[in-house]
């Protein structure tokens, strides 16, 4: 049995990272479709996908809300799955406002949105959509009935956003700088304060002489604001973290073969040792194949201009080929112990059912490059 | 059709993996060659640009690679201590106030503070001058980070105007966005590669640059393409050869790929469109930077696109 196949028999959920570009999106959606044909009810959620995956998918003009892929688009590859199959399309935005509804109490729901730092808490914050993305995920391994579910992560900057991004918002509702800036307020009991309740320190002083007043003062007032509603949101950060570390969470790492690509692997692939996460598998996307001698002695019997052309073609993919070698024996070295699944390059994009069964062919061990 | 050389700051972005970063080198290397002092800024990154040169690494101050070409990995924690010392002024009071681990936790949680002190740094080094009043760099290639990031990491100063009242972030945003929306100094190349991804990514781009930053597009890159090769009857002729007509199959499927994404490209960015072919080198060195350079010859200097 390969590392992906006893994954998605016993995984709850599944999370896809890795950098831009590299076919996150595709093993994600993937995934879940191959657990729900082996009849483990399961759901896709991604970031962005292309607008042909999520046709495919159903998900086109859907919002934030989990949509069946039914059966009978599935027909076409003659496969019916034994279990539901769902995707769903993550609005970072409205997934933020979501957890607000449900933590703050109702009165100050309003007052929170209005605010400019939770504008910017939602869209902006270095780590936010990382962590808004996994809270999803925890709020859909508690609270439905899906076997597995598949996270295909946003594009991050950093690996370390994504691996951080708990701990970040943690310290934003529950860091000593706030508790230490706050106290007197809160003893006071009022939310309408001057700086001078904010620990009236020359640190204070200089810290407003390079942010200004009235923002270090509404910073101070917004924190005021999500204090009242701390509890809530530490459980469920604390709830995040934890899914990050559950045994039946494991990371599937997407990349490329090209140098670039390989380099941030590896560095992911480090920071997710480090930090004792299950990495249950690294999928090498789109590696070319090595021309075959059988080609090369085919293309021998063309009319010159033609066998011109093919050979030229067949160099080039050779070159291709040497590349993603040399890429996968330095990936293999740097992550020992770590299973390597390679998924060759197919002729276009590959953004349709079709194209999805015959990448799930190679992730499942079906088929393999030679 | 002008030349990037009529301008001062060259942002490179578009979606990861298209390759941005060798783009960046081989228009930083066509500058030099213009007799430009020329600096590439990367932001916060793994740095590529000196490694695709062939140079060593250049690390968060900003370093002389080679005649004519400097570089810099603007990172955030030197780019904030640089910004606190010209608005603390004294390096003791600096040091009280930002190595505290309290204030430090604090400043973390600023809207946009971060992106404000990386792209403040940048906009420095734009204004910098020699002690003759030179500029010190004639031009400043800014490797900007992929679509969603550089969209978010461009709008701070207008986010912030918009958003943050009055004092000193509010006027060095100010000052910032003056730059940054002046055409006379400021031009977007956005890379693509010939898929479906890359192609809406570059579009979005254009689109949120130009309403949310006020940038304009000036010329898109659409890198590794495939040329035509194969003929609809070299194709026929290869049913035959099922395993040869795969592979030339592929090859025409991609070519023609190519084709359509310069035609989407062109019409929706409403500018001109320059093709990079797919370069088959063992090792992508300066010797492949310099190759690319030259496909942008026209993109650099002025004159029709190729």
């Amino acid at each position: 049995m390969t590392a992906l196949q006893a994954a998605l028999a016993s995984k709850r959920v599944l999370i896809c990272v890795g950098s831009g570009g590299v076919g996150k999106t595709t093993v994600a959606a993937t995934l879940a479709l191959r657990a729900a044909v082996d009849g483990r009810p399961s759901i896709v959620c991604t970031i962005d996908p292309a607008k042909r995956l999520a046709n495919a998918l159903g998900l086109s003009g859907l919002g934030n809300a989990e949509a069946e892929v039914h059966a009978s688009v599935l027909e076409p590859l003659g496969v019916k799955p034994k279990a539901s199959l769902h995707a769903m399309m993550l609005d970072m935005k409205a997934t933020w406002d979501d957890l607000i509804t449900r933590v703050a109490p109702p009165e100050q729901r309003e007052r929170i949105f209005a605010n400019r730092f939770y504008q910017s808490l939602s869209t902006a914050l270095a780590g936010s959509q990382e962590y808004i993305a996994m809270e999803k995920v925890w709020d859909l391994r508690r609270s439905s009935d899906y076997e597995l579910v598949v996270l295909d992560t946003p594009p991050t900057a950093h690996a370390l956003d994504f691996l951080d991004a708990p701990n970040r918002v943690l310290d934003f509702l529950d860091n000593e700088a706030a508790k230490w800036l706050l106290t007197p307020a809160l003893k006071a009991g009022k939310v309408g304060l001057n700086l001078f309740n904010l620990g009236g320190s020359y640190v204070t002083r200089a810290l407003s002489r390079f942010t200004g007043t009235e923002m270090l003062q509404e910073l101070s007032s917004f924190m005021l604001t999500l204090s009242t509603m701390n509890e809530g949101f530490r459980e469920r950060a604390r709830g995040v973290r934890g899914l990050l570390e559950d045994k039946t969470t494991g990371f599937v790492l997407v990349t490329s073969p090209n140098p670039e690509r390989l380099d941030e692997a590896i560095h992911f692939h480090k920071l997710l040792k480090q930090n004792r996460m299950e990495m249950t598998a690294i999928v090498v996307n789109r590696v070319h194949a090595v021309p075959t001698p059988a080609q090369w002695s085919d293309a021998a019997t063309l009319t010159p201009t033609r066998r011109a052309k093919v050979e030229e073609t067949l160099r080039e993919l050779q070159v291709l080929a040497q590349q993603d070698l040399e890429g996968m024996a330095q990936l293999r070295a740097a992550c020992p112990g770590t299973p390597l699944i390679q998924v060759p390059r197919f002729g276009l994009d590959v953004h349709d059912l079709t194209a999805l069964w015959g990448t799930g062919r190679y992730l499942l061990g079906d088929d393999v490059l030679a | 059709m002008a030349g990037l050389l009529d301008k001062r700051l060259w942002i490179v972005s578009g979606k990861g993996g298209v390759g941005k970063s060798t783009v960046a080198a081989a228009l930083a290397l066509a500058s030099v060659r213009a007799g430009r002092r020329t600096l590439v800024c990367e932001v916060n990154t793994q740095e590529r640009v000196s490694r695709f040169l062939e140079l060593p690494e250049a690390g968060p101050e900003v370093k002389r690679l080679e005649e004519n070409l400097w570089a810099v990995d603007v990172r955030p924690q030197e780019s904030m201590r640089e910004y606190g010392l010209m608005v603390l002024r004294f390096e003791t009071l600096y040091k009280t106030v930002f190595e505290n681990r309290l204030v430090r936790y604090f400043l973390r949680f600023i809207p946009s503070l971060q992106e404000l002190v990386l792209l403040g740094k940048i906009l420095f080094h734009l204004q910098e001058k020699l002690p003759d009043g030179r500029w010190k760099y004639e031009t400043l290639v800014l490797d900007a980070p992929a679509t969603g990031h550089a969209i978010s990491f461009l709008s701070v100063p207008q986010v912030l105007l918009q958003t943050v009242p009055p004092g000193p972030m509010t006027r060095e945003a100010l000052k910032m966005r003056d730059l940054l929306v002046d055409p006379a100094v400021t031009a977007a190349v956005l890379v693509a590669l010939p898929e479906e991804m890359p192609v809406n990514e570059a579009l979005e781009l254009h689109g949120a640059l130009r309403d949310r930053v006020h940038i304009r597009t000036h010329a898109a890159v659409l890198n590794q393409a495939f040329p035509a090769r194969f003929t609809e009857a070299d194709l026929e002729a290869l049913v035959d050869h099922p395993e040869l007509l795969r592979v030339a199959q592929a090859h025409h499927d991609r070519a023609s790929q190519a084709v359509l994404a310069g035609t989407k490209l062109e019409r929706n960015l409403h500018a001109p469109v320059y093709t990079v072919p797919r370069l088959f080198v063992p090792r992508f060195g300066r010797d492949a930077v310099e190759t690319v350079m030259g496909h942008l010859d026209a993109l650099v200097t002025g004159g029709t696109g190729a």
